[in-house]
C-alpha cells in the first residue's frame, strides 16, 4: 500500500524519453514517499519495452498486454486502475504529452486521487507532497499540495527531470486487464505523417531565428540551411518578415507567432524588441548571439554570446559538418 | 440686316422630317435618362449628400472654375475646359436660336437673331467651336502620342499581361467619344465653310473659322458646293442628334453623372463615415450586393471618366497591392450596367466582382477621393463593403486578433487598460486626472501615443511642453479607450460605436474641461467629425495647432532657432481629410527650420500606409511599403536633416522605413514636438524651475512619492521572502533528514471515484441533436501584477479577460458541425463569476444557441477536476450527443478538464483533435495531433467527448453588433450547493514569480562557442539534432 506507479509511453514502436524521465522524478519522490517504484507499460507489444524501462530504481515492470498495438486512452485508463488497485500507490506519474493528457485526468477522477498537470517540480512540506507548475504563460509558478489525498496523480512536463543512468533489477510481471467493457467504443484508424514543408512556429520545439543582424536577403538561405542541419525550424523577427526576406509564417512575436511549444530557441542577430520577446521569452532554453553585448535579448536568454553572427555561423557550420 | 437662314435648301418635307427625327432623338435621350434615374432610385438613401442648393452651388463653382479638373494635370484640365465651355456656348447658342425660331417668332413675330447681336453671336459660337476643336485635338494628341501611365487600363499591379476585354471596350469608347465630338465640330465648320463659299456674306469675318473653311472650298463649283452642302447638312444634323441620343449610354454620361456626383458629394466624405443601414433580409451590415449601395454610389460609378488621377495617387496601387480606385469603380460600374441597381442572380459582389483583397488593400488615406474631379467617393464604398467582410468573418487573422484585443481591453496593443497612462509616470510632475479634477484641456492620448515606446517619449515631451507653457491639462487615464477611427475604417461599426459611446460617457463623467487636444490625427478626425453624431463633445484641436498658438502668442519662446533643413509629411487625417495644412508649417518656421517640401505635399501628401487598419494586417510578400516610397521621396531632397511628422503612426512607420530603405545615415525622423522642445530649450526650462518645484512640493505629491517608495519596498521585500521560501523548499526536497514535520497521517488508500456535482438545474427538453461546448474565460496577465494578501492568488484587476482560444476552436467546430448537418443546438457552458457572462455572450454572438453559467462564491481556486464535476452536473441535465472542449486553457494550461469530464460521464473521449467527421449519429471520426505534428486518426462511439487543439479551424469573429444582438439569447445561471463547493483535487499553497535569469555568457573563440552551442542543442533536443 505505497510506492510510486509510473506510466510508460510509446508511440509506433518507440518508447518515449519522457517515460524514463519519470523514473528520475520518482527517484526524488521516493525519498519521502518510499517505494516500490513500479512502471506500467501497456499495449500489444508492451513486453518489448520492458528491457528499456529497466533502469536504476525500478522495482517492478508491469506489462499489460492488449489487443491493440497502438495507443488507446481507454485501455490505458483500465490498465492503470488495475495496477493501482493492486499496488495502492501514493503517487502515479504520467508524461504530460498528447497521450498522457488523454487519460491522466480521467484516471484521477476514477481513483478520486489528488491531481496536478504539467508539473515541473516535486517537493515536500507540512502536508506531504508539493508540486510546482507554471501558470499564465510562465509568468508565475504555482505550488500545490494535496491535503487528505492518499494517492496523487501527476502529469510531468517533459525534459524537466533527468532519466537515471544504469540498468535496474526489476522483475517483470504480466498484468491482466479486463477490456470487455470497452468493446466497440473505439477504433484505431491510422497515422498520418506531419506535412514536412509547413512552417509552424507555434508547434516547433526547436527554433533557430534570424533578425536584422543577418543584414541582407541573400544571407537567408545560409541560415535556413544551418537550421535544417540542426533540425530546427527557421524563425525570424519582424523586420526580416517585413522586408519580405522570409514569409510571414516564420515570424516570431506579437504580430507573428508565439513559439508556444518551443523548448530550445536560438536567436541570431536579434536585438530583442519587446514585440519579438513576446513570442519567445517564455522558452526554457534560449541561446542568443548578437554583436551588441547590451542587447535586451540577453535579459531573457539562458546562454548568450556577444559575437558577430556570421563568425558564429562559420564556426557552427564547421561543427555540424 | 445680317442674319442667315436656318434649314438652308430644305423643303417643308425635309424640315418636318428633321423635326420628327429631332423629337425622336430627344425622346430617346429622355428615355436613356429616365432609365438611368430609375436605376439610381433603386439605390439606398445617401445621408451625406448636402441638402438644399448648397451642393448644387458648390458643383456650379467646381464647373465654372474647373478647379477639380485643373489640379495635377493642367493640360487635361485646359483641354477639358475648352471642350466644356465650348459646348456650353454652343448649347446656349442653340437655345437662343430655338427660342426665336420655334417660339418667339412664330407666336409673337419677335426676332432678335440679326444685326449686331447676330454678328457677336456668330463670332462667339464660332470661337466656341474652335475651342472644342482645339480641346479635342489636344486630348487626342495626348492619348495618341504620349499617353500618361494613368490612362493605361492594363492592370500592372495585378501582373496582367494585356488588356482585359472590357478595357479594350473602354479604349474604343474613349476614342469614339472624342471622334464623335471631332466629327460634329468638323462637319459643322465644313457646313459653315460651304455656306461662306456659296454666299460670301458681307459679315463673313464675324465667323472667322467658317470663313477660313470657306477659303478651302473657294475653288469648288457652285453645283459641287450645293451637293456637298445638302449632304453635309444632313450628316452634321444626324451626327449631332445621334450624339445626343447616345449621351446616356456610354462615357458621355459623365456629363450628367459627374454633375450629380459633384452636387451630392459629402463634404465630410471619409472624414465622417455614414452610419450603416441594416439590410432587412439577411440582417447583415454593409454592402454585400448592388442593392446595398446608395444612389450616390451608383451615380459615382457612372460619373467616372477613367481619368486615372486616383489610380495615380493611390499608395496601395503604387506599393503593388491589388487596388486601383479607378478600376474598383469601373468594375462596379460594369457590374451595375448589367445589374441596374439590382442584384444579379448567382453572383456575389464581393468575390465575383471585387476581390476581398482589394478591399483590404485600402489605407483610407483619401488620396483618390481628394483628387477625383468628378466627386467620386471611393474609400467610403470600400469601407461599406468591408463592413460586410467583417460581418461575414472574412478578416485577416491578425486583424481579428487586434479587434479582439480592442474589444477586450480598449487598445490595439492588447495591453491591460490600467497601463494606458503609465507613460506619464516617468514625468517629473503629476498629470491631472480629468476624472477627479477640472482642467482647461482634456488630452485624449490615443493608442500609439499611450503604448508604443517611441511615441511614449513624444507624449512625455508634449506633456513637458504643455507644462512649460503653463497649460492646464488632464487625462482620462485608464477610462480612455482607443477612439476607434481605424476600427470604423476596418468596418467593425459595432465596436466603433461602443468605443464612441464609452469615450463620450467617460468625458461626460469627467470634471469640467473646455477643449480636447490630441497628438493623433486619426483620433482627432474621429473625435471632431464622427463623435458629434453619437453625443455632445467639446471642441477638438490637434497639438500642432496648439503649439502654433503657444509659439505665436509668446507662451513658448524660441531660445535656440534650430537652423535645420527639414521636410514635413502631412498626415492624411490631419491634412487631406481635415484641411489642416498650415499650423505645423508655421511651427517649423517659428522654431527656425528651413522647410523644403516634398514633391507630394499638402492635399497630395503620400500616405505612410498604416491607415484604415492596415497597421495590423501583415504586408503582402512582394509588395513595396508606401512608407519606404515616401522616405525615398524625402531622400531626394538631399541634404536633409529631419523628416518631421506629427502623427504617432507616421513616426513608427517612417522610422522603420528610414532603416529598411537604408537612409539611416542620411536624415532622422522626428516628431514636431521634439523639435519644438529643442528650440525652446525645454530641458533648461525644467532645470531652472527645479528649485521652485521643490519649494512647491505639495503634500499630495509627497504622499504620492512616499506611497510609491513604500510600494517598491514592499515589492522587493515580498520578492526576497519568496526567494527565501523557494530555496528552503528546494533544500527540503533534496536533503535526506526531513526538516519538515512528518506528513499528516494519510487518509487510508481507497478508490473513491468522483461523481458529477448535483446541480439544481433542469435543461430545456431536447428537440434533436444537442452539442455541449465547455468554455472558459481566461485571465491574461500583463507585465506587472500583484498577489493577493495570502499569496495564493493574483489580484483580479491585473487580468484582462478573454475567451479561451482552445474553447473558441471547440465552439467553431461545434458550429460547423451543426451548420453542415443543418440541424442541432449548440449549448455553451462555463464555470465562472458574473463577469464571465461576457465570454458566454461572445460565444452566443458567434452562433451558440443557449448558455449555462455555473458559479458560487468560493470557486475562485477550483482546480480542473473540481470544475469538471460542475460541468458534468450540467452535462447530465443537458444529455448532449457530443461534448466539445478546448484541449487546454490559455492561462493555467492543465489540459485536464476535458478528460476529467469525460470520465465523470463515462464517455469515450479523444484529446487534441485537429479535425472531426461526424454525421450527427453513430461513430465520429477524430484526427488527433501528437508531438511533432504526427496525426492519429481514430473512430469513437457517440455520445463522446472530444477536446480541440487550436488550428483545427479558424474561429469566426463576433462583431460588436452580433454580441449586442446575442443579448436576446438565454443564459441559465446555476448555483452550487455547499457539498459540491469544497472539493479540490489540489490545493494552492502559494503563487510566486520564478527567479529571473540573465544569460550566462559563453566564453572563448567562435569555435569554442559553437561547440558549446552544439552541446547545448544535443543536451536539449537529443543526439539526433
Amino acid at each position: 500500500m505505497s510506492g510510486i506507479l509510473i506510466v510508460a509511453e510509446h508511440t509506433r514502436g518507440a518508447l518515449a524519453e519522457a517515460s524514463l524521465e519519470l523514473i528520475g522524478a520518482a527517484g526524488i519522490a521516493r525519498e519521502k514517499l518510499g517505494g516500490p517504484v513500479k512502471v506500467l507499460v501497456a499495449g500489444e507489444q508492451a513486453g518489448d519495452f520492458a528491457e528499456a524501462l529497466n533502469r536504476l530504481g525500478v522495482e517492478e515492470i508491469l506489462v499489460a498486454q492488449s489487443g491493440n498495438p497502438h495507443f488507446d486512452a481507454a485501455v490505458m485508463e483500465e490498465a492503470i486502475l488495475v495496477a493501482a488497485r493492486a499496488q495502492q500507490p501514493a503517487l502515479i506519474l504520467i508524461p504530460h504529452s498528447a497521450s498522457g493528457g488523454s487519460f491522466a485526468a480521467a484516471v484521477a477522477v476514477a481513483l478520486g486521487s489528488g491531481f496536478a498537470a504539467d508539473v515541473i517540480g516535486i517537493g515536500f512540506a507540512e502536508n506531504g507532497l508539493t508540486v510546482t507548475r507554471a501558470g499564465f504563460g510562465n509568468k508565475v509558478n504555482v505550488e500545490l499540495d494535496f491535503p487528505g489525498s492518499a494517492c496523487v496523480t501527476l502529469t510531468v512536463r517533459g525534459a524537466t527531470f533527468k532519466a537515471p543512468e544504469g540498468a535496474g533489477s526489476a522483475t517483470i510481471t504480466p498484468l491482466a486487464v479486463p477490456l470487455e467493457g470497452l468493446a466497440g467504443r473505439y477504433r484505431h484508424v491510422g497515422f498520418e505523417e506531419a506535412p514536412v514543408s509547413d512552417v509552424d512556429i507555434g508547434k516547433a520545439e526547436f527554433i533557430l531565428s534570424i533578425g536584422r543582424g543577418i543584414q541582407d536577403e541573400k544571407n537567408v538561405p545560409r541560415f535556413a540551411e544551418l537550421a535544417k542541419r540542426l533540425g530546427a525550424t527557421l524563425g525570424c523577427s519582424r523586420p526580416v518578415a517585413d522586408s519580405g526576406w522570409l514569409p510571414k509564417p516564420h515570424q516570431v512575436g506579437l504580430t507573428g507567432k508565439v513559439a508556444g511549444n518551443c523548448k530550445l530557441y536560438i536567436a541570431l542577430g536579434i536585438s530583442g524588441a519587446v514585440q519579438h520577446l513576446h513570442g519567445m521569452k517564455h522558452v526554457e532554453t534560449i541561446i542568443a548571439v548578437n554583436t551588441d553585448a547590451n542587447a535586451p535579448i540577453f535579459n531573457v536568454a539562458t546562454h548568450g554570446c556577444a559575437m558577430d553572427v556570421f563568425t558564429f555561423a562559420d564556426a557552427l557550420e564547421q561543427c555540424v559538418g | 440686316m445680317e442674319t442667315r437662314a436656318l434649314f438652308w435648301g430644305l423643303e417643308s418635307f425635309g424640315i418636318t422630317l428633321f423635326y420628327l427625327i429631332g423629337f425622336a432623338a430627344m425622346g430617346a435621350f429622355a428615355w436613356g435618362v429616365v432609365r438611368a434615374v430609375r436605376k439610381f432610385k433603386r439605390g439606398r438613401p445617401s445621408p451625406g449628400a448636402p441638402g438644399g442648393f448648397s451642393g448644387i452651388r458648390r458643383m456650379a463653382g467646381d464647373l465654372l472654375t474647373h478647379r477639380t479638373l485643373l489640379r495635377r494635370d493642367p493640360l487635361a484640365g485646359c483641354a477639358h475646359a475648352a471642350v466644356f465651355f465650348g459646348f456650353a456656348v454652343l448649347f446656349a447658342g442653340t437655345a437662343i436660336i430655338t427660342l426665336e425660331y420655334d417660339i418667339l417668332a412664330p407666336l409673337f413675330g419677335i426676332t432678335y437673331w440679326k444685326g449686331t447681336f447676330f454678328k457677336l453671336f456668330s463670332l462667339t459660337v464660332d470661337l466656341a467651336g474652335l475651342a472644342i476643336l482645339v480641346g479635342v485635338l489636344l486630348f487626342m494628341l495626348r492619348r495618341g502620342t504620349y499617353p500618361p501611365e494613368k490612362l493605361d487600363y492594363r492592370r500592372g499591379y495585378l501582373d496582367e499581361p494585356e488588356l482585359r476585354p472590357a478595357a479594350r471596350r473602354w479604349q474604343m469608347e474613349d476614342w469614339g467619344f472624342l471622334a464623335a465630338i471631332l466629327l460634329i465640330i468638323v462637319t459643322g465648320f465644313v457646313q459653315e465653310g460651304l455656306r461662306h463659299a456659296m454666299e460670301r456674306p458681307a459679315w463673313g469675318n464675324w465667323e472667322p473659322v467658317g470663313a477660313f473653311f470657306g477659303i478651302l472650298f473657294a475653288s469648288f463649283s457652285a453645283e459641287t458646293l450645293r451637293a456637298i452642302r445638302a449632304v453635309n447638312w444632313w450628316f452634321h444634323g444626324l451626327a449631332a442628334l445621334t450624339f445626343i441620343v447616345a449621351l446616356p449610354w456610354y462615357k458621355a454620361k459623365h456629363i450628367f453623372a459627374a454633375m450629380g456626383a459633384l452636387a451630392a458629394r459629402d463634404p465630410l466624405a471619409l472624414a465622417r463615415l455614414p452610419k450603416p443601414e441594416t439590410t432587412s433580409e439577411a440582417g447583415t451590415v454593409g454592402v454585400g450586393g448592388m442593392t446595398d449601395f446608395s444612389w450616390k454610389d451608383m451615380v459615382d460609378f457612372d460619373a467616372c471618366t477613367k481619368c486615372g488621377r486616383c489610380h495615380e495617387a493611390c499608395p496601395a496601387r503604387m506599393a503593388g497591392y491589388p487596388l486601383s480606385p479607378r478600376d474598383f469603380i469601373l468594375d462596379l460600374r460594369l457590374e451595375n450596367e448589367a445589374a441596374r441597381g439590382r442584384d444579379l442572380p448567382g453572383r456575389t459582389l464581393i468575390g465575383d466582382v471585387i476581390d476581398p483583397e482589394t478591399l483590404w488593400s485600402c489605407r483610407t488615406c483619401g488620396a483618390c477621393l481628394e483628387i477625383c474631379p468628378a466627386g467620386i467617393e471611393h474609400p467610403v464604398k470600400i469601407v461599406k463593403m468591408r463592413r460586410q467582410l467583417v460581418e461575414t468573418d472574412r478578416i485577416d487573422p491578425l486583424l481579428k486578433t487586434t479587434l479582439g484585443a480592442i474589444a477586450a481591453s480598449g487598445n490595439s496593443f492588447g495591453e491591460p487598460a490600467k497601463k494606458r497612462a503609465h507613460w506619464a509616470r516617468e514625468l517629473e510632475f503629476t498629470v491631472k486626472d480629468a476624472r477627479k479634477e477640472a482642467a482647461d484641456l482634456l488630452w485624449f492620448v490615443g493608442d500609439q501615443a499611450s503604448f508604443d515606446p517611441r511615441n511614449q517619449q513624444v507624449s512625455r515631451t508634449v506633456a513637458r511642453i504643455f507644462r512649460a507653457a503653463k497649460l492646464d491639462f488632464g487625462l482620462l487615464f485608464e477610462a480612455e479607450k482607443t477612439a476607434g477611427n481605424d476600427v470604423r475604417r476596418i468596418g467593425e461599426e459595432g465596436l466603433f460605436e461602443s468605443l464612441a459611446e464609452h469615450n463620450l460617457a467617460e468625458m461626460q463623467k469627467a470634471k469640467a474641461f473646455r477643449r480636447i487636444v490630441t497628438t493623433d490625427p486619426h483620433t482627432f478626425n474621429t473625435l471632431a467629425n464622427e463623435y458629434p453624431e453619437f453625443g455632445v463633445i467639446a471642441p477638438v484641436t490637434h497639438y500642432t495647432e496648439l503649439l502654433c498658438k503657444l509659439l505665436e502668442s509668446g507662451a513658448l519662446t524660441v531660445k535656440k532657432p534650430l537652423n535645420l533643413k527639414v521636410t514635413f509629411h502631412d498626415p492624411c487625417h490631419l491634412g487631406r481629410l481635415n484641411k489642416r495644412y498650415d499650423a505645423p508649417r508655421r511651427v517649423l518656421e517659428r522654431i527656425g527650420c528651413a522647410l523644403v517640401e516634398m514633391p507630394r505635399n499638402r492635399d497630395n501628401s503620400f500616405c505612410c500606409g498604416a491607415g484604415g487598419g492596415r497597421m495590423w494586417i501583415p504586408d503582402k510578400p512582394g509588395t513595396k511599403k508606401p512608407s519606404e516610397l515616401r522616405v525615398r521621396e524625402a531622400a531626394e531632397l538631399f541634404p536633409l536633416d529631419v523628416f518631421v511628422t506629427c502623427c504617432p503612426k507616421d513616426l513608427i512607420m517612417f522610422e522603420d522605413a528610414r532603416k529598411t530603405a537604408g537612409f539611416e545615415k542620411d536624415f532622422v525622423v522626428a516628431d514636431i514636438a521634439e523639435l519644438v522642445a529643442e528650440a525652446i530649450e525645454l530641458d533648461a526650462i525644467l532645470l531652472a524651475d527645479l528649485p521652485n518645484i521643490t519649494e512647491k512640493l505639495t503634500a499630495a505629491i509627497a504622499e504620492r512619492v512616499a506611497a510609491a517608495i513604500a510600494e517598491r519596498l514592499e515589492a522587493s521585500f515580498t520578492k526576497l521572502s519568496a526567494l527565501a521560501a523557494a530555496s528552503a523548499a528546494t533544500l527540503n526536497a533534496v536533503a535526506a533528514p526531513a526538516p519538515v514535520a512528518a506528513p499528516p497521517p494519510a487518509t487510508a488508500w481507497a478508490i473513491q471515484p468522483l461523481a458529477p456535482a448535483k446541480l439544481d438545474y433542469d435543461a430545456p427538453a431536447k428537440e434533436g441533436l444537442r452539442l455541449l461546448v465547455t468554455v472558459k474565460q481566461i485571465g491574461k496577465l500583463g507585465d506587472t501584477f500583484s498577489f493577493t494578501a495570502d499569496g495564493r492568488g493574483i489580484l483580479p484587476e491585473d487580468f484582462e479577460y478573454l475567451l479561451n482560444e482552445w474553447d473558441d476552436t471547440a465552439l467553431e467546430e461545434a458550429l460547423q458541425i451543426v451548420e453542415a448537418l443543418g440541424a442541432g443546438e449548440v449549448v455553451v457552458v462555463t464555470v465562472g463569476a458574473e463577469d464571465a457572462e461576457a465570454t458566454l455572450r461572445k460565444a452566443l454572438a458567434k452562433g451558440a444557441h443557449r448558455g449555462v453559467r455555473v458559479w458560487a462564491e468560493g470557486l475562485e481556486d477550483a482546480d480542473p477536476l473540481a470544475v469538471a464535476r460542475l460541468l458534468a452536473g450540467v452535462a447530465l441535465a443537458e444529455q448532449p450527443d457530443l461534448i466539445l472542449a478546448g484541449a487546454q486553457s490559455g492561462d493555467q494550461a492543465n489540459a485536464a478538464t476535458g478528460m476529467a469530464l469525460a470520465r465523470l460521464l463515462n464517455l469515450p473521449h479523444a484529446a487534441l483533435a485537429v479535425g472531426t467527421e461526424w454525421q450527427g449519429k453513430g461513430v465520429i471520426g477524430v484526427t488527433r495531433e501528437l508531438e511533432g505534428g504526427l496525426l492519429h486518426c481514430v473512430e469513437l462511439e457517440t455520445p463522446m467527448l472530444v477536446t480541440l487543439q487550436t488550428g483545427a479551424n479558424t474561429p469566426r469573429y463576433a462583431t460588436m453588433r452580433m454580441i449586442k444582438m446575442a443579448k436576446e439569447k438565454p443564459i441559465a445561471v446555476v448555483g452550487v450547493a455547499e457539498d459540491d463547493l469544497t472539493f479540490r483535487a489540489a490545493h494552492i499553497r502559494r503563487i510566486f514569480v520564478p527567479e529571473a535569469t540573465r544569460a550566462a555568457m559563453l566564453e572563448g573563440d567562435a569555435d569554442a562557442v559553437a561547440a558549446k552551442v552544439i552541446a547545448l542543442v544535443r543536451g536539449k533536443m537529443g543526439e539526433t539534432a
